[in-house]
């Protein structure tokens, strides 16, 4: 398991090759990489995203989540790599890979990571637009995708 | 009574009507987070309305802590509004 706040840009394809690399026997990878969109929310152009963390708190919630992935799925390794500053389109602001014996622990647990991510890692994210900016409310959506994995774990 | 200073980091968008970083007075021996809150509140305005309409999240020392956690002076508290995640 490993978990990484990233300051700067990265690469999603070299992250991947070398998680894969660092492998053993498994049978399946399954990764997935958010990238930053060109258009808001609101639909007009954004000019960036701008995600806020706070000290070593950002990192714990986000281990905190990849543990739990390991706990709750047959998976036997996990790469989680997490963006926070200034994100402009196209750039990669969150990859997950997982991999595991057989291909349903690792396409669950990649599903997982990203549902708790969304909803429980602290950031605090705002769209860039021109001069002025916006803060991203966390959605009715998110929840609902967060709280699948609450009622399977009950 | 001895008071002392305490310096509370806004995270998000606290952080919009008064910056970053609030000081406040508190007692010596400290006080509970809920009652740090109705003195920043008292003491800033500001950002009343929004310690009052959003659900907040004290930190002190980088861990998350419940409404009824006591804020001591030399102490790091941060309040987070929601987060939005990746």
């Amino acid at each position: 398991m490993q978990v990484e706040l990233a300051q700067a840009s990265f690469d999603p394809a070299l992250r991947l090759s070398d998680f894969t690399a660092a492998l053993g026997d498994e049978g399946a990878v399954v990764s997935f990489t958010g990238r930053a969109r060109g258009q808001s929310r609101g639909g007009g152009p954004m000019s960036a995203l701008v995600l806020e963390s706070y000290r070593g708190v950002t990192l714990q919630s986000m281990q905190v989540i990849a543990g739990d992935a390991h706990s709750m799925f047959a998976i036997t390794a996990s790469l989680v790599i997490h963006r926070a500053g200034r994100i402009v389109p196209s750039e990669a602001i969150v990859f997950v890979a997982t991999a595991s014996r057989h291909r349903r622990a690792a396409f669950e647990a990649a599903d997982y990571l990203m549902d708790r991510l969304k909803t429980e890692a602290v950031f605090w994210k705002r769209e860039e637009h021109g001069g002025s900016s916006t803060w991203i409310e966390p959605t009715a959506k998110d929840r609902e995708d967060a709280m699948r994995w609450h009622e399977r774990k009950e | 009574m001895i008071h002392a200073q305490l310096d509370v980091e806004l995270c998000g968008r606290l952080a919009d009507s008064c910056g970053p970083s609030l000081r406040l007075t508190i007692p010596e021996n400290g006080l509970p987070v809920t009652a740090m809150l109705a003195s920043l509140a008292r003491a800033y305005p500001a950002v009343s309305d929004a310690l009052g309409r959003i659900r907040i999240r004290a930190c002190i020392n980088e861990t998350i802590v419940s409404e009824e956690a006591v804020v001591r002076p030399g102490d790091t508290v941060a309040l987070f509004p929601p987060v939005s995640g990746g």
